[in-house]
């Protein structure tokens, strides 16, 4: 859904302010970086070539560039955080009414561990850009994670760390409208996994014990079920429910993890973008400003129609 | 002499992992049925609440809520086998269903806080039915795949186990059906 947020007298003038303070940040962004390279090269020529004065030139030219850095930091904070609560904030109010915008809070890392989403302890976990909101009777909540885990190798020179990814993502909360107490995880099927259930399903002495076969080929074709309850797994996960998690997975650029745990449904999506953040480098005054982000705030509100999450024909209103 | 001896440990293990996986999937026939049978209790149990609430208004159903009372009445007696159990919890499921068509010609019905609280309970005991019988085909599948294919059909010949029938769905319970355009009906 593109819709040109500039034209909304709110964010417009919002925008016209912002617009002035990119322009400053970026200009003094490239004077900086420009002075570093310029200092940096005359610096490292000056010592190759034995040029005293060269090299102390380009110490000189070096610091004014990393000072005029330093200083812009604090504009370039408050020029984004002004961004995401006055142009965003406001974006999103147009959108429901509901919706609140907290850029700098997020799912916490012990509500990421506990949904189950996935098997590894993040080492490294950064989460912002918390959207949370009610649609009829579904709350949810959904905010940018970035968790890591590391790795150690041996080298000559001693130990080197990697980081890898868990989830670079969204991760999406929202109540869900059936009762249930026990866990269940649909987690994209790789060749450990896919191993696991064929181990549960031929020889009992090994595998995954809490592997659910579901009737869905495509489905299963997609995703590995575990649940602590398989009866409540099926209960959760009816033909129809399959169906719908498959068209949204289809939806998504990669393939999608789900958890039902605690009365809620958590799914985390993969991604490649930071969303809701600001351009420095382009202007802020094109129409089509906002179009990922929204897209990305409309995707995650068409979750609840998507999954039907405001049908409450059962128990749990 | 090493290696001869450690092929033999292994075929032992797998020998005796394939021996285990034929009972306890078993064992998981008999408790996937075993899930069946409570929830059906939990649905039998709502009826009398349900035929109670329905009475006060609706004055021309009689004959469908004696018909109910007298289904439930069957299905918990004694001496009822597991298959006629799930035939009269068919015919009850009609009759509820018939049941919640004619509540739209009864406005105050469908406006009882009690009632409507029962229609959730309802439903909800239809969808933890059809997954409790999705869980038992789905486990009685698996165990009858163990049975026929190589090598569990060895094991299986010898203890005499043999393949169990799914639970068929009846034409009606194959569609697709709504619980919310049930209620919307």
């Amino acid at each position: 859904m593109a819709q040109n947020f500039n034209l909304n007298p709110a964010i417009e003038s919002v925008i016209a302010e912002l617009e002035i303070q990119r322009k400053k940040i970026a200009s003094t962004q490239i004077k900086g970086w420009g002075l570093i390279v310029l200092g940096a090269a005359c610096f490292i020529i000056g010592c190759i070539l034995s040029a005293i004065i060269v090299a102390i030139l380009g110490f000189a030219i070096f610091i004014p560039g990393a000072i005029l850095l330093y200083r812009i930091g604090d504009d370039t904070k408050i020029y984004k955080n002004r961004f995401k609560q006055e142009v965003v904030g406001a974006a999103l109010k147009s959108v429901d009414q509901s919706l609140t915008f907290e850029p700098h809070n997020g799912i916490s890392e012990l509500e990421f561990v506990n949904s189950q989403l996935f098997s590894t302890t993040p080492d490294r976990y950064h989460t912002e850009d918390l959207i949370s909101g009610k649609h009829e009777k579904t709350s949810f909540c959904f905010a940018e994670v970035h968790a890591e885990y590391k790795t150690e190798t041996r080298t000559k020179s001693g130990r080197q760390v990697h980081w890898h990814d868990i989830l670079k993502g969204i991760i999406f909360i929202a109540d869900f409208n059936k009762n249930f107490n026990g866990t269940t995880v649909v987690r994209p099927k790789d060749f450990g996994s896919s191993l696991g259930a064929w181990f549960s399903k031929n020889v009992y002495a090994f595998g995954d014990k809490d592997v659910v076969e579901l009737e869905n080929d495509y489905f299963n074709k997609n995703f590995v079920t575990h649940s602590t309850d398989q009866v409540e797994a099926r209960y959760i996960l009816t033909p129809a429910m399959m169906e719908k998690i498959s068209a949204l997975n289809d939806k998504s650029a990669y393939c999608v993890s789900l958890s039902f745990i605690n009365s809620s449904v958590y799914i985390a999506f993969p991604l490649d973008s930071n969303y809701f953040e600001p351009p420095v480098f382009k202007t802020l005054l094109k129409p089509n400003l906002l179009d990922e982000d929204m897209n990305v705030l409309n995707f995650m509100f068409g979750i609840i129609k998507e999954l039907d999450l405001n049908t409450r024909i059962w128990t749990k209103q | 002499m090493i290696i001869v001896a450690a092929i033999a440990i292994a075929v032992l293990l797998f020998g005796i992992g394939i021996y285990n996986s034929l009972i306890s999937k078993k064992n998981q026939v008999a408790n996937a049925f075993s899930a069946i049978d409570v929830m059906l209790k939990k649905r039998f149990d709502l009826l009398p609440n349900l035929v109670e609430t329905v009475k006060q208004y609706m004055q021309y159903e009689g004959d469908t809520l004696t018909k109910i009372t007298e289904l439930r009445g069957k299905a918990l007696g004694n001496n009822v086998s597991e298959s006629d159990k799930l035939a009269l919890d068919s015919q009850i499921g009609t009759a509820v269903k018939g049941l919640m068509v004619s509540v739209e010609n009864y406005p105050d019905l469908k406006a009882n806080q009690n009632f409507l609280n029962l229609q959730s309970t309802w439903t909800e005991s239809e969808e933890q039915i059809a997954a409790a019988r999705r869980n038992y085909n789905a486990t009685v599948t698996t165990y009858n795949n163990a049975v026929m294919m190589f090598p569990g059909n060895m094991f299986a010949g010898m203890l005499g186990y043999q393949t169990v029938p799914v639970l068929e769905t009846a034409a009606a319970e194959r569609e697709n059906v709504s619980a919310k355009e049930l209620f919307n009906s």
